[in-house]
């Protein structure tokens, strides 16, 4: 019984995890400008961060070591620093947007601009990782984060041509604005598949104490959890084909968006539309400093827990509280949230080789995992993901300059 | 157990001390070598210093300059014999006490002057 609780949680926690700033907006874009035809896209992202999360995940059940530990051990210090550093720079941006979507919700509830909000927020995000415990961060986000189902709901309220929804899970090309629709394709892969999420993961299945027991609740968790939280993103891109495309509205800020919730749904589909912008955001920028601290710590062999006091890993708990109230200070200052979404999602896509590829060689190590390591179907899909990785770090550049305007 | 990869299960392996607590990496390792005598594992160095002589010159630099301007003249590093090792399995331990270290001079000063300061720094379990 307590395992079928805890499998339900994780589901939960993975649906309120995944739709967040980056998901939400990429995914509008596509569907105001492309209809359904990006939902493959969604569904490539979502199938991969599905098996990168059960990896990372059953690494660390096996193991009893995270991801993070495992690449400074395994690969050396200076090896080390690549994803130390592609990591930081890319969450830092995700994490900037994340507080900007906050800002943004607060904005559009109260009318007050958004760059009063981003400070505050950071304030309330590190008190709440200041005093609260693994347990609050990741359920109490994910509890509220359930409120992005209303994107569901507004999907279904519109409906959606199913058949033609149907033909979009299959990769097909644009018939007009190509660098635009691969732009947003990659912008839309580096939404779904963000590093710290899978370091997240795996550092949160060593804070809840996961053995070889929870082997099957990762797998249902890292699963089922990506296929409803993959499900929501692409019900955004649903209703924003169905709302913005045919009045030819681009998405160049975010209260445009609130318009796919509010048509199908009225007033409440505004509220919800705030809700689920303030909510999932959120929890995002409390997982994504997590995430970093995390990172920094185990990497370089420091106390860590967010089940300890500050006191018992104060170079950890002094981490996340710089780096949050760092991510504040643009938003602050009034750098444009939906710009920086679009480019920290990009560079996201770019940075994926340095943190997918070393998951190969971990994965097949028979030391750390016994007979739990790869077999050929889960090492051929992690190939086929370290080269759309590949690709994305190649195209990424080039797709900003040409598609992202 | 048989024999260890010294690159792969000692090198940037996780430390802890007497206590459990874990008190950084094994940044670098050191060989002592006497007349006479062949060479053997010495030292365990953990600190910045060691990683950033690991990666280069320049590294060493910009970690040497970034000290510079919290105004340390100290190096914060410890150097531990070998012979301090207890156990090697997925950690190593040290017979140590990890607040004695210098490699955790930031971790002690941070937790009496920052932490210890704000309400909710210290106590039991959250």
């Amino acid at each position: 019984m307590k395992k079928w609780a805890e499998v339900a949680l994780g589901v939960v926690t993975s649906i309120g995890g995944f739709l967040e700033v980056g998901s939400i907006a990429t995914s509008a874009q596509g569907g105001a400008e492309f209809g359904y035809q990006l939902a493959w896209v969604l569904v490539l992202g979502t199938m991969s961060l599905a098996i990168l999360m059960e990896m990372t995940g059953r690494l660390a059940a096996v193991s009893q070591r995270t991801y993070a530990d495992l690449l400074r051990e395994r690969f050396g210090y200076r090896f080390f620093l690549l994803p130390l550093v592609a990591v930081f720079v890319v969450s830092l941006l995700v994490v900037i947007s994340e507080i900007g979507g906050v800002s943004i919700a607060l904005q559009i509830a109260t009318g007050i601009d958004f760059r009063w909000w981003a400070i505050p927020t950071a304030i309330v995000g590190w008190f709440l990782l200041w005093r609260g415990n693994f347990t609050i961060v990741e359920q109490g986000t994910a509890m509220l984060g359930l409120v992005a189902i209303s994107f569901a709901v507004g999907a279904l309220k519109l409906h959606p041509v199913w058949p033609t929804l149907g033909r979009a899970m299959l990769p097909s090309l644009p018939s007009h604005d190509r660098a635009r629709y691969w732009y947003l394709a990659v912008s839309i892969l580096g939404a779904s598949i963000s590093p710290y999420l899978y370091l997240f993961y795996s550092a949160g299945a060593i804070e809840d104490e996961w053995t070889i027991e929870h082997l099957g609740v990762n797998r249902v968790t890292a699963g089922m959890g990506n296929v409803f939280g993959g499900g929501l993103a692409i019900a955004t891109l649903v209703t924003a084909a169905l709302v913005l495309a045919p009045r030819e509205i681009k998405v160049d800020r975010y209260e445009q968006i609130a318009l796919v919730l509010a048509t199908p749904l009225g007033r409440a589909g505004l509220v919800f539309f705030i809700m689920t912008l303030f909510i999932t955001c959120f929890g995002a920028t409390l997982e994504i400093v997590l995430a970093m601290a995390y990172l920094l710590a185990q990497g370089l062999g420091w106390n860590w827990s967010e089940n300890l006091k500050p006191d018992k890993d104060a170079r950890f708990a002094t981490s996340y509280s710089v780096l949050i109230l760092l991510a504040a200070l643009p938003i602050a200052i009034g750098m444009d949230p939906l710009t920086l979404t679009n480019i920290s999602m990009v560079a996201t896509a770019a940075s994926l080789p340095v943190t997918v590829i070393p998951l190969f060689v971990l994965m097949n190590d028979g030391d750390l995992l016994n007979t739990h390591v790869n077999g050929w179907p889960s090492n051929l899909a992690l190939v086929v993901i370290a080269l759309l990785s590949i690709v994305l770090l190649v195209a990424a550049l080039p797709l900003q300059l040409l598609g992202g305007g | 157990m048989g024999a260890l990869h010294l690159s792969h299960d000692v090198i940037d392996a996780q430390l802890v001390d007497r206590q459990q607590e874990k008190i950084g990496r094994i940044d670098e390792l050191l060989l002592e070598l006497e007349d006479g005598q062949p060479p053997r594992v010495a030292t365990i160095v953990i600190g910045g210093v060691a990683r950033a002589r690991r990666v280069g010159r320049w590294m060493l630099a910009l970690h040497r300059a970034v000290h510079a301007l919290f105004g340390h003249r100290e190096e914060q590093e410890s150097r531990v014999p070998f012979d301090a090792v207890r156990r090697i399995a997925d950690t190593i331990e040290l017979d140590v006490e990890g607040d004695a270290l210098a490699s955790m001079r930031l971790e002690r000063w941070l937790a009496t002057h920052i932490v210890l300061r704000i309400p909710g720094g210290s106590g039991e379990r959250k």
